[in-house]
């Protein structure tokens, strides 16, 4: 099925339609919600939402811009909006809440192979370093860093994804990386790792 | 070229984007101090992870819990369908009778007894004349009985 075909059926209503649309595109939709919230159970919730989303909505899409964009677009919405719910959310959350999730975030990237333990604790360290710095960067730039780098977009589909001009996102990609680098080396130079 | 003017420029470097020459210069310098090689290093590390990070394994049961939440959300939305109904009419005008009914006991409670039936039971308790048994029976006669 082609993607106008998927569209054509699913505003019809075709469960089958949805269906094959959720499989072509459910990596895509999680890897990208997972490149901003940086937890994969998460991830699918966020997921999930958009997917009950493009059901509800599809009557509205209008094709003139690609399944792919309107997707991405609800991916980020929805995860800058859980990140911001969940900012709110911390600020009740106990500490022991605080200590399980991290202490479950740790075990969800070290486990796997465990033959070398030493390089599976330095990796998860390192993963969550990177997370923590990507976080700061300010909203824009963290949108298009998360779509050049986890999902390999051109510098036109990142801005047909953000509505912004090709040059903006050249600039907010240029100072991203710049922000990054800054944060990595003074955690370097603190021996943080 | 400067340590400080390569840490401005090395996550370029290690992403190829920059110009052949700034690269070349960049390599000349790693190769001479161990401290910039050394951060070079682990930044190469670091942002080694995002490319692992990638590809996160499919989750075979995506769709079916995708559905489950989709057909429980529509039927949720079928039972509140009603509710806003209830929130805005039925249970402020509940409250209302209640409050009135409340206004109406406390009203009735707190009234005081009617006067005028307690003037007529003393009217009547007055009627009846003070007999004094003690006066038109002695008690030695009571007791010869």
């Amino acid at each position: 099925m082609t993607e106008v075909e998927i569209i054509q059926k699913l505003q019809r209503g075709n469960e089958q339609a949805f269906k094959e649309l959720v499989e072509n595109y459910q990596k895509m939709v999680v890897n990208t919600c997972f490149g901003m919230v940086h937890n994969i159970e998460d991830s699918e919730d966020i997921a999930q939402e958009v997917f009950i989303e493009v059901f509800r909505s599809i009557h509205k899409f209008r094709a003139e811009s690609k399944l792919s964009t309107w997707l991405y677009r609800m991916a980020v919405n929805r995860s800058l909006n859980f990140i911001r719910d969940n900012k709110k959310n911390k600020w009740f959350q106990s500490f022991e809440d605080a200590v399980q999730s991290k202490n479950a975030e740790l075990s969800r990237i070290t486990t796997g192979d465990s033959e070398n333990p030493e390089f599976e604790l330095e990796n998860s360290q390192r993963a969550i370093l990177l997370h923590e710095a990507i976080d700061n960067l300010p909203q824009n730039q963290k949108v298009a860093f998360t779509l050049s780098k986890y999902e390999d977009l051109s510098y036109q589909e990142i801005s047909a994804v953000m509505d912004v001009s090709v040059s903006s996102v050249e600039s907010l990609l240029h100072r991203a990386k710049k922000n990054l680098q800054k944060k990595l080396y003074v955690c370097y130079k603190k021996k943080c790792i | 070229m400067k340590c400080k003017t390569l840490h401005n420029k090395l996550i370029f470097f290690l992403e190829g984007e920059l110009p052949e020459k700034e690269m070349g210069l960049v390599k000349t310098h790693l190769s001479e101090c161990g401290t910039c090689a050394a951060f070079a290093e682990e930044m190469r590390k670091t942002l080694g992870i995002l490319e692992a990070e990638k590809s996160p394994a499919v989750n075979p049961f995506f769709y079916t819990r995708l559905k489950a939440k989709l057909e429980n959300q529509g039927s949720e939305q079928k039972q509140v369908f009603w509710k806003p109904a209830l929130v805005r009419v039925l249970q402020p005008a509940i409250f209302s009778i209640l409050l009135l009914v409340g206004i109406y006991i406390g009203i009735k409670i707190g009234q005081p007894a009617s006067t005028k039936q307690y003037t007529a039971t003393l009217m009547h308790n007055q009627d009846i004349p003070y007999l004094n048994e003690m006066a038109s029976e002695t008690i030695e006669t009571s007791l010869m009985e």
